[in-house]
């Protein structure tokens, strides 16, 4: 493999990482809140990338409202899905597991769905760029891929900036840490969970968006949650920036590791070092480590 | 004719139902790999009697064992640390085995998959299966062993308190599941006499849970049902297959939400138990 292949992967790996990084947050988001893996947040993902296809193919072919709608739109179904699924169980005391047992069931259900409604097809996204690629020497970059990239990075440094200085985001940290005692504090923590399932909503809408215009929308998309939810384990669950971070890491890895070795054994390989790397290191790149309380 | 095929298929998913059972409901493992360990099994067994000749019932063996070593290899890292974790390596061992088979097509076909097996395994066999697993799952449930796993799965901390070793615990009762799991595997490939590496997927794998859930944590007889009736619906309501697993969706959500312990709670349907109620019901 020449030296400009492996820039050229490179390149892609890290706007597919972005995206990975995305939803690692979104993922990590509501395991920091309620500790549980949120498969449903894939479910967001598929809605909000058929929402999309259809706002900018038949309502508004525009890119920057069709993807502010779509964010906003992910947000919404990220409430929707907590009041209905989540709240009841969680007013009653339920333990994890029946938490889990939902958001599988939702992310199935959703996936399903569209299965049976439009999975015969796939639906491009509009070409909202005419000329898909720059070209810069021996290298070609995808504006899409470009555009990917700093969405993304956009989009987290917004959510960081949130989650670090506003009051919500302070109380966030708060429920985050512990459940219980912000409400002693005037918090109301209901509020402030739905808050926590409309910014994984938004990044849910705005991953749905992405993926969508960077392949094609069909009902598995949303089975890419794995990818964001592999991303948060490496990076340590629980820890947003490490989640960033090991997207990045998994994106590079993916596009060499494709290139290198091809693309049916690359999963192998991928998954394989993950159950090395919980070997060695089970808290992951940001060595935060979630003990069980009693 | 057509009820005995509906009958056949639908006990060869409940005895996958029923390994799930023990991991997830008694014990609180969750398993998004179990598919991957249906295709060990099918695919073991499958290449044990057709490339290595061996005779099936050693074939049936080899195919349990494998279950039972790939189990307690993902076990080691995985069943010390938080459910998630498990629950995603799990995953990826499904997905692992999925590309695994398909990269090894010299042995497995590849995509195209493997068929050609003798028809070796018919109804009376899966009936009896299904009744001595039940009758294991059974026995162990009412043991200390099937306490402990309760014990695990409803609060780890305290089930170490009380001196239940939760990793051994969790390991054990793994490997039984994905023995199971492999042995039905296995039975379906000698029954349905086709396998690809895209049959059992993490949505397969989502589904055992759901039904497990569906049915009752603590109750065989309720997993049992709802397996019945999620398998065999298709058949008698052709019209709503497609919609199938859609409907399996919102019953499970309204279950869980409003009657958390299963439609069949703790409630067990045995031949004993029954007499007793009905003489309690004349009195």
């Amino acid at each position: 493999m020449n030296f400009n292949l492996i820039l050229q992967q490179l390149l892609n790996g890290i706007s597919l990482g972005g995206v990975y990084a995305l939803m690692a947050v979104g993922f990590g988001l509501i395991f920091n809140v309620l500790k549980f893996s949120n498969f449903s947040h894939g479910g967001v993902v598929t809605i909000s990338a058929y929402f999309g296809y259809f706002m900018s193919q038949y309502v508004f072919p525009n890119f920057v409202i069709t993807f502010i709608l779509t964010a906003i739109f992910g947000g919404f179904l990220g409430v929707l899905i907590e009041k209905l699924i989540f709240r009841p169980i969680r007013l009653k005391g339920a333990p994890l597991t029946l938490f889990l047992v939902n958001s599988i069931t939702a992310a199935m259900l959703v996936q399903q769905f569209f299965a049976v409604m439009w999975g015969d097809n796939y639906y491009p996204y509009p070409e909202f760029i005419k000329e898909t690629a720059i070209h810069m020497g021996e290298f070609t970059i995808s504006k899409i891929y470009l555009l990917m990239l700093s969405i993304s990075a956009f989009v987290l440094l917004v959510l960081g900036y949130i989650i670090k200085k506003t009051k919500i985001g302070i109380a966030l940290r708060a429920v985050s840490s512990d459940i219980r005692t912000p409400s002693l504090m005037g918090i109301n923590i209901d509020f402030v969970i739905s808050m926590a399932f409309f910014f994984a909503g938004v990044l849910g809408g705005v991953t749905g968006y992405l993926l969508g215009m960077a392949f094609t929308v069909d009902p598995f998309i949303g089975s890419m949650i794995i990818k964001g939810i592999v991303a948060a384990i490496i990076g340590g669950m629980g820890s947003l920036g490490g989640g960033v971070i090991a997207g990045l890491i998994l994106g590079v890895a993916e596009s060499l590791l494709i290139a290198e070795i091809g693309a049916s054994l690359t999963p192998i390989v991928v998954y394989a070092s993950i159950i090395l790397l919980l070997l060695i290191r089970p808290e992951g790149i940001s060595g935060k480590t979630y003990i069980v309380k009693a | 004719m057509f009820y005995l095929k509906v009958l056949e298929i639908t006990s060869l998913y409940t005895i996958l139902v029923l390994g799930v059972y023990l991991m997830t409901g008694l014990t609180g493992l969750f398993s998004l790999g179990q598919g991957g360990f249906v295709s060990i099994g099918a695919y073991t067994a499958a290449i044990a009697f057709m490339k290595f000749n061996l005779p099936f019932p050693v074939a049936l063996i080899m195919a349990v064992v494998m279950g039972a070593v790939l189990g307690f290899l993902i076990g080691i890292p995985t069943l010390r640390l938080r459910r998630d974790y498990f629950l995603l390596i799990t995953f990826g061992l499904g997905e692992m085995v999925r590309a695994a088979l398909l990269y090894l097509s010299q042995l497995t076909g590849g995509a195209l998959g493997m068929a050609g097996m003798p028809r070796m395994v018919g109804l009376p066999l899966i009936l009896i299966s299904i009744i001595f697993i039940t009758f294991i799952l059974y026995s162990l449930k009412r043991s200390r062993f099937g306490r402990n796993c309760v014990a695990v799965r409803d609060d780890e901390m305290a089930a170490s308190m009380m001196g239940i070793n939760v990793y051994a615990q969790k390991m054990k009762v793994f490997i039984i599941s994905s023995a199971i799991t492999a042995y039905g595997g296995a039975l379906y490939a000698f029954n349905i006499l086709f396998i690809e590496p895209n049959l059992f997927n993490w949505l397969e794998s989502g589904r055992l849970i759901i039904i497990t859930f569906v049915g009752g944590l603590n109750s065989i007889a309720g997993v049992i049902v709802a397996s019945a009736i999620y398998y065999s619906f298709g058949e008698f309501f052709r019209f709503i297959d497609v919609w199938r697993d859609v409907l399996l969706g919102v019953v499970v959500i309204l279950v869980v939400i409003f009657r958390p312990g299963g439609l069949f709670q703790g409630l067990e349907l045995l031949p004993k138990k029954l007499i007793e109620k009905v003489k309690r019901e004349r009195l």
